[in-house]
């Protein structure tokens, strides 16, 4: 610090740090006398200057405080300058405009330090030794950066924002700390009459009773608990009503397809070889007259393809069922033989009703590739 | 044009669009020259003897725009009806075309294309072929079949889409082989003598700007000149026939007709998709790289064009201009007939192993026999197809790292998964028109047929 005139700015402002980390540690010496102030700096600025200084004065300032600052090591009156000050703030809760006039003060400080300083009240006296110790030591630290940055991450409470894991051994470290206030709920007022359980009545119910009861005071305490539960409960309500309702909703109160039972006729008004396709339209059924397996019956065949589920035609110069999607073609027992179709076309149950009419009932369904077609009603033997 | 149209009326009609149609040739062509003159790349193709006079590429693109033009003004005087080809000759295209002559015969056409690129795509060469493939449309656009297709508005557009991929393919290898012959002559292909920086602000920005105007106004004529194709009102119980997917779903369609429909549409897209996917493992060649290309990535480049030329393109070509009702092939000339009468007797592997070879019927189990022997019976009856297909799968592979160096090397290089996965993609490619040759020639229908089970491949 021998040339004044070259200081860096990194050096002006960790002098102006170390008048915030010397006021800091000014701060045992406050409790030894209640009197003094933890802040000596800072006060003792405000009646001499009325805080009109410009930027110029400020760095000025930083600079000879730094000077003051090695003073105050051979002059032990410095701190107790100081001391003149008002009583007022906690340590560590500086402002800028505080630590700019602690900076200030500084000045001053250094001033008063540069003659030889009168003895002041012996209070401050008595403190000035317990301030003195650290302030100088920490002046005569290094100046730079990166050893205040050290110096202030060595301190117990590292300024600035700080990680989670360190949050949770400072709160740690605070509740270890015997002074501090524990938050405690106030008791809970004493239930008026109509809120207390009845006690359960001597009857055949008791033992009913006693578990409404039981099971009235388990939701009370769970529900007085937290307004948390009672929001997840009603939405857990909320939500099963909703999968309930959605669950209805898979059965629909309609009827979308016309009666699954319906009459084709009497069975002599189909000639033999006979594809009727007059109930393709309306139920998508073909009703044909013809043999499976040399036996001659009637039966329905749906009019689906087996493939992707279009429509196929029925082509009577052909004599055979043609899809016109992808080419699959059915010989009039409904037995695929071209195309991509890989099943025979499927057979709705018909039978012969009271009157005599074919009836063909759309509910029940007759595939030929696992044998069903034998089943008697699949066909009407003719 | 529903065969309501008396061939007079439609070669009125046709007569308009043919003087436009061999305008806009003629105009094409002599602007053709015009370049060619103005820019001199115009070739010498012979100097006459005596005046020195020479001949230029110019000249030929100037006397064919001559042609058209005459062309044109034939078409617009009456005289389009003989603007036509030979009556014998669409009946013997008809006739010849079926799907087997079809498939192969553009496999064909590809690879001799491919095999004769160095020639092909010499624009002289290129450009003749346009012409003749124009002259050619235009020839047949008298024909009332070929016409109520291809001016069907659904399939306009396809038209144009296959012009478009032969401008396409064709610049992309006019590029690869000039690469590819001064990489030959030691030289760097032609992108990397021009590296230069392109910047998105404005050259990129620019470009899209006038692309997406150009085309917006595209659509606009379009729009006003061709009618929407609406159809009937829907029924549930009335299916159009044909009845046909949109233009890029029908090579899928025409899939469809040979494999199962889980397989053909779920499972082999499916394939198609992941094998995709797997391109950047299983491809190691690092050349080729920012420039075009096809001599020093002739497997990748092959391979692509199978399966997009031949096995995605001429499928949707062939969905589109030739199946007709009832999904029957139909040739280019031909009437689509409701009623044609195909024989397409499909037959199941096993049918043609234990009927027509053992003459023992279909192993069948008895009556109420129990789960275990139904499955028992069914893997019995389709003991060939598993078979086969186990063979093909299994033993495709590791033939062809025994007979062919090529795969061999490939092995070595990638190693046995990666060689798995690329030998199963290419086996698994080759099935789909294996297995449409398999029934357009012995109508092989399933090799695995299990429809109590909704097992057939």
């Amino acid at each position: 610090m021998a040339d004044k005139e070259k200081l860096s700015i990194e050096q002006i402002l960790a002098a102006a740090r170390n008048k915030d980390g010397g006021g800091a540690g000014a701060a045992p010496a406050s409790e030894a006398g209640p009197a003094e102030t933890p802040k000596p700096a800072a006060k003792a600025a405000a009646p001499a200057k009325p805080g009109k200084m410009s930027v110029a004065d400020m760095l000025a300032a930083a600079r000879s405080s730094d000077a003051g600052g090695e003073a105050a090591e051979s002059a032990p009156a410095a701190p107790a300058e100081a001391k003149t000050a008002a009583p007022a703030k906690k340590p560590g809760q500086m402002s800028v405009a505080e630590m700019l006039a602690a900076a200030r003060g500084d000045k001053s400080g250094g001033a008063a330090a540069a003659k030889p300083a009168p003895a002041k009240k012996p209070a401050a006296a008595k403190a000035a030794p317990a301030a003195k110790e650290p302030v100088a030591a920490k002046h005569t630290g290094p100046k730079d950066t990166t050893s205040i940055l050290a110096a202030a991450r060595a301190g117990a409470t590292k300024p600035g924002p700080i990680t989670k894991a360190e949050a949770a051994a400072r709160a740690k470290e605070a509740g270890a700390d015997p002074t501090k206030k524990k938050s405690a709920a106030p008791p809970m007022p004493t239930k008026p009459d109509y809120a207390k359980v009845a006690a359960p009545a001597a009857s055949s119910s008791e033992r009913r009773g006693f578990m409404v009861a039981a099971t009235a005071i388990f939701a009370g305490t769970f529900f007085m608990t937290s307004s948390l539960a009672i929001g997840f409960s009603s939405l857990a309500v909320t939500m099963l009503l909703w999968v309930l309702g959605f669950a209805r909703f898979m059965f629909p109160n309609i009827l979308t397809e016309p009666p699954t039972k319906f009459k084709v006729g009497f069975p002599d008004e189909y000639a033999p070889g006979q594809v009727a396709t007059k109930f393709k339209a309306q139920f998508g059924v073909w009703v044909v007259r013809y043999e499976y397996n040399g036996q001659p019956e009637i039966y329905a065949l749906q009019s689906v393809c087996t493939h992707l589920g279009c429509t196929p035609n029925w082509l009577e110069g052909e004599q055979k069922f043609k899809c016109p999607c992808h080419g699959s073609g059915f010989y009039k027992d409904g037995i695929n033989f071209e195309g991509p179709a890989p099943r025979p076309l499927e057979r709705f149950a018909i039978r012969v009703a009271d009157d005599g009419q074919l009836e063909v009932d759309k509910s029940r369904k007759f595939k030929e590739e696992v044998g069903q077609w034998k089943d008697p009603a699949s066909y009407v033997s003719v | 044009m529903h065969g309501h149209v008396s061939y007079e009326d439609f070669i009125l009609q046709v007569a308009g669009f043919l003087t436009a149609y061999y305008l806009f040739v003629a105009v094409m062509n002599a602007f053709a020259a015009l370049y060619l003159w103005q820019s001199g790349r115009a070739k010498v193709l012979l100097r006459l003897p005596g005046s020195g006079l020479a001949v230029t590429t110019a000249h030929v693109w100037l006397l064919v725009a001559g042609v058209f033009t005459i062309l044109s003004a034939y078409a617009t005087n009456g005289g389009a009806a003989a603007l036509s080809l030979p009556a014998a000759m669409r009946e013997a295209a008809d006739s010849i075309m079926g799907p087997v002559v079809y498939t192969v015969g553009s496999l064909v056409l590809l690879a001799g294309l491919y095999l004769g690129r160095n020639f092909f795509v010499k624009p002289t060469v290129a450009w003749a072929g346009l012409n003749l493939s124009l002259l050619l449309m235009g020839l047949s656009m008298t024909d009332m079949d070929f016409a109520s297709i291809v001016m069907k508005p659904d399939n306009v557009p396809i038209v144009a889409m296959i012009y478009l991929l032969g401008y396409f393919t064709w610049l992309s290898a006019y590029k690869a082989v000039q690469n590819d012959e001064r990489t030959a002559r030691g030289e760097v292909p032609l992108e990397k003598l021009d590296d230069e920086k392109v910047l998105v602000w404005p050259d990129l920005v620019y470009t899209e700007l006038i692309c997406m105007i150009g085309l917006t106004a595209l659509l606009f004529v379009w729009a006003i000149l061709l009618q929407a194709p609406l159809e009937e009102p829907a029924s549930s119980v009335k299916t159009p026939n044909p009845s046909k997917a949109p233009w890029y779903f029908l090579g899928l369609q025409e899939m469809l007709v040979y494999y199962d429909p889980w397989m053909a549409g779920v499972v082999l897209p499916g394939v198609v998709v992941g094998g995709l996917m797997a391109i950047p493992f299983i491809d190691f060649n690092k050349l080729g790289n920012g420039y075009y290309t096809i001599n020093e990535r002739k497997f990748a480049y092959c391979t692509f064009q199978f399966g997009f030329l031949v096995l995605w393109v001429t499928l949707i070509v062939m969905g589109t201009f030739l199946r007709g009702p009832n999904w029957n092939f139909f040739g280019f000339y031909e009437t689509w007939d409701a009623h044609k009468v195909e024989a397409l007797n499909n037959v199941d592997l096993s049918q043609y192993f234990w009927v027509d070879l053992l003459h023992t019927g279909r192993p069948k189990a008895p009556d109420g026999s129990s789960m275990f022997w139904q499955i028992f019976y069914i893997i019995k009856r389709e003991i060939v197809g598993i078979g086969l297909l186990a063979f093909y799968f299994g033993g495709g592979p590791p033939a062809m790292v025994i007979y062919s160096k090529f795969f061999r090397e490939m092995f070595l290089r990638m190693g046995f998964v990666r060689y798995m996965v690329l030998s199963n993609l290419i086996l698994l490619m080759a099935l789909l028109p294996i297995k449409m040759l398999a029934r357009w020639t012995v109508d092989m229908k399933y090799f695995i047929s299990i429809p109590e089970y909704f097992l057939n491949f």
